[in-house]
């Protein structure tokens, strides 16, 4: 073979191995396992447990290996790269079945022995799209209360006990208040709360419309609580609600009494409070009890066509379904929305604190708009109003009304490219 | 040269022109292809649409519009405030390390570089920390020395958003550029100091007339790539102000991130990536040019006292047996003289 034949095949070859290094991997481990790759975004203290489960049924199988990825940007990842099963929120299944990024999870649950009769109402709304199940309901998680049992003995349950609160807490010392509302963060639940105790439907042909009159009123609401009744700090920043919890009047911090934040805080504010730490329901900051959050389902890729690999999803979701599997996940704070769980949460409700209280909140859980790109349709309201209404005393109806019509402009625009 | 070793030499290249087809070439190409297409992540591409992706961004009032030009003009006031200090200070660094005694060189060269291989995530959290508005360190030190009254809102009020985002910079990234000063600090000619020693020239002169000329080469490519760093803005204002307040603090990494992955659509978040090449290449373009121009005009018009410096500096002779001065200086420079 002649040199210019090497070079040729040389460099063919380096080509090839570069190209080949691109390509994408199958479904079977070295162990012969046929692989379930699965991700969610369960980076914080509920991780632990969901990996709990996972490993349980790794070492129950000979046949099945579930190959857990837990991200902060799981979104990103599992768009862009190989998964079978995700853990989307209910505000973006919508989305994503109409991307085309799932499959109908129906035949799935049918294989593992589930039915739609095995959760709650609202878990079921959770994982609906156009009447089918696109994503297997695993969770609900409302905006949840903790207390200060040494600053507050009972959970306060409307505004107005709040504020009585507040004003005891500033009598004592001026760094002390009833609770924090966040100037960015988890200020969607706080947006979606004004509506649903309001009774206002944000949803108008398929984008959200915050340009009501009634909805600024509510939204003011927040901006009085925090600069009128003095119950909130202002400017408390990014997850804010959660901080001023966490830190003491002692220090020269601003401290609450009480937070609503997001349950995945529970082995945090648990740390910290121990015994003194009480739970409660979302309370009534305006006219009629409801609660609100967002739930997990766990979906299954449109990509997924290997037979072996949907057998191996079946298999997977029956081993989470059963009750004492299931629990680990209540151990961690959140509420299943499985009955059969449930039922095992109410016979044990000190080894399932949380999602033992969170459970009764299911009865006035009143789930978000179903729009399309939910999360981008509330970005500015997200970024920019919540910040507003915190930090800017001087804000007008008139100023805040203006930023909603920003907000639904860019809300209609983002729907309009579905 | 025979066909062996041609061949043989074509081999040796193969590897990096792999890299540049497979890492670089393909990728813009195929970036470009997608920005003229109506291309979403999920579903992949849904026809050819021309230079509609580009005009969307460009036609005020749209989302793709508002999220470009706000994220532009975020990044470039990042690059306006934390371009110079990341030079003067990684220069002053590397000064205060060339005058240090030669034990301590390498242990603070390897103190202030030390930052430059901690994560941004780990960055982000000691700056959050340190800056937190309700009961943060600086906050709390900066009350109980009485200097302020109440806690600043570090992270959520502007301009101290900005001010934490660059100095979580500078502490993060100050040690590459340090680090290329202090070995170009290593070339120059110390027989040029000497001869200016010899004729009495002050600090500021030598560092004016000997130092900044002697490194100027290095202080442009320094210049220039730190301004092609600070368009890549990302981690640090994704995790200390979530690109608050208000969007304030977002930049054009973020806005193509919301484009393509928030809001599905890689082809319009390819348009936004390369416009964001262009004008990256503009202003490096106009960086150099404004450097060679200069350069140019130094070398035409070179002042008094350079032409009196660059005198002495032939005339001095070698300082010892081993040593030329004479022989260092650059043949233009010689020539002017």
């Amino acid at each position: 073979m002649n040199m210019k034949k090497i070079g040729a095949a040389a460099s063919t070859g380096l080509l090839v191995f570069s190209l080949a290094a691109c390509s994408g991997g199958d479904s079977s481990s070295d162990s012969g396992k046929t692989q379930i790759k699965f991700i969610n975004g369960f980076t914080g203290g509920d991780g632990a447990f969901m990996t709990k489960i996972v490993d349980g049924f790794n070492s129950s199988q000979d046949e099945f290996e579930v190959v857990q990825s837990q991200e902060k940007d799981h979104y990103t990842k599992f768009k862009s790269g190989n998964y079978d099963l995700v853990v989307i929120h209910e505000t973006s299944l919508e989305t994503y079945q109409k991307d085309q990024l799932i499959q109908d999870a129906g035949p799935y649950m049918e294989t593992a022995g589930l039915a739609e009769d095995d959760f709650n109402a609202a878990g079921i709304q959770s994982g609906t799209v156009e009447d089918k199940l696109f994503g297997v309901p695993l969770d609900i998680h409302p905006l949840t209360m903790f207390y200060n049992e040494e600053l507050v003995s009972e959970a306060p349950t409307d505004y107005e006990q709040l504020k009585a609160l507040g004003e005891t807490l500033q009598s004592e010392n001026e760094n002390l208040y009833a609770f924090g509302l966040p100037s960015t963060g988890l200020t969607t639940f706080y947006f979606t709360a004004a509506a649903a105790q309001n009774g206002i439907d944000l949803a108008k042909d398929g984008y959200l419309d915050f340009t009501q009159s009634d909805y600024a009123d509510a939204l003011m609401q927040y901006h009085d609580m925090v600069f009128k009744d003095n119950t909130s700090p202002e400017k408390l920043g990014l997850d804010g609600e959660f901080q001023a919890f966490m830190k003491s009047a002692d220090e020269g911090a601003k401290q609450t009494a009480v937070t609503m934040t997001g349950p995945w805080y529970y082995q945090a504010v648990k740390e910290k409070y121990a015994d003194n730490l009480g739970i409660g329901a979302m309370p009534t900051l305006f006219e009629t009890a409801a609660t609100t959050g967002n739930a997990h389902t766990i979906s299954v890729a449109a990509s997924v066509e290997d037979e072996e690999v949907k057998d191996g999803i079946s298999e997977f979701l029956k081993y989470l379904y059963t009750p004492e599997n299931l629990a680990n996940w209540a151990e961690s704070g959140q509420t299943p929305s499985h009955l059969a769980t449930l039922d095992l949460i109410t016979e044990d409700p000190e080894k399932y604190e949380l999602a033992a209280k969170n459970q009764k909140q299911l009865d006035t859980y009143v789930a978000a708009p179903r729009v399309y790109q939910f999360d981008e349709q509330m970005r500015y309201m997200n970024e920019v109003v919540f910040t507003k209404l915190t930090s800017e005393p001087n804000l007008t109806k008139d100023a805040l009304m203006s930023e909603l019509e920003k907000a639904t402009k860019a809300a209609k625009q983002i729907a309009d490219t579905q | 040269m025979t066909n062996k070793s041609k061949w043989l030499g074509f081999i040796f290249v193969v590897p990096f022109l792999v890299s540049f087809l497979v890492f670089w070439l393909i990728p813009l190409l195929y970036g470009i292809w997608i920005s003229l297409h109506d291309f979403r992540l999920s579903v992949g591409n849904n026809g050819f649409i021309g230079l509609k992706n580009y005009v969307d961004i460009l036609t005020p009032d749209t989302i793709y519009n508002r999220t470009f030009m706000t994220s532009l003009k975020n990044t470039l006031m990042f690059i306006v405030l934390s371009v110079p200090p990341l030079i003067l200070i990684s220069l002053g660094l590397a000064l205060l390390i060339e005058h240090l005694p030669k034990k301590l060189k390498t242990f603070f060269r390897t103190v202030f570089f030390l930052s430059y291989s901690i994560s941004v995530t780990a960055v982000s959290a000691i700056y959050l920390w340190l800056f937190g508005a309700n009961g943060g360190y600086i906050n709390n030190i900066l009350m109980k020395a009485g200097l302020i009254s109440s806690p600043i809102n570090w992270t959520g009020d502007q301009p101290y958003a900005w001010l934490v985002i660059v100095i979580a910079t500078i502490w993060w990234t100050i040690g590459f550029n340090m680090l290329l000063f202090v070995n170009a600090l290593d070339e120059v000619d110390g027989t040029l100091y000497e001869a200016a020693d010899l004729d009495g020239a002050s600090a500021w002169n030598k560092f004016r007339f000997i130092t900044l000329p002697e490194i100027r080469n290095i202080s442009i490519f320094v210049m220039i790539t730190t301004v092609i760093a600070s368009f890549n803005l990302y981690g640090q204002s994704l995790l200390i102000t979530r690109g608050g307040p208000e969007q304030s603090t977002s930049s054009l990494i973020m806005g193509i991130n919301t484009t393509v992955f928030g809001n599905n659509q890689l082809g319009v978040g390819s348009a936004m990536a390369l416009l964001m090449g262009v004008i990256m290449m503009l202003i490096t373009g106009i960086q150099y040019w404004i450097s060679y121009k200069s350069d140019k005009d130094d070398l035409a018009k070179p002042s008094r006292k350079e032409r009196k410096r660059l005198k002495r500096a032939v005339n001095a002779g070698p300082t010892n047996v081993n040593q030329h001065p004479a022989a260092t200086i650059d043949k233009k420079e010689r020539k002017i003289t």
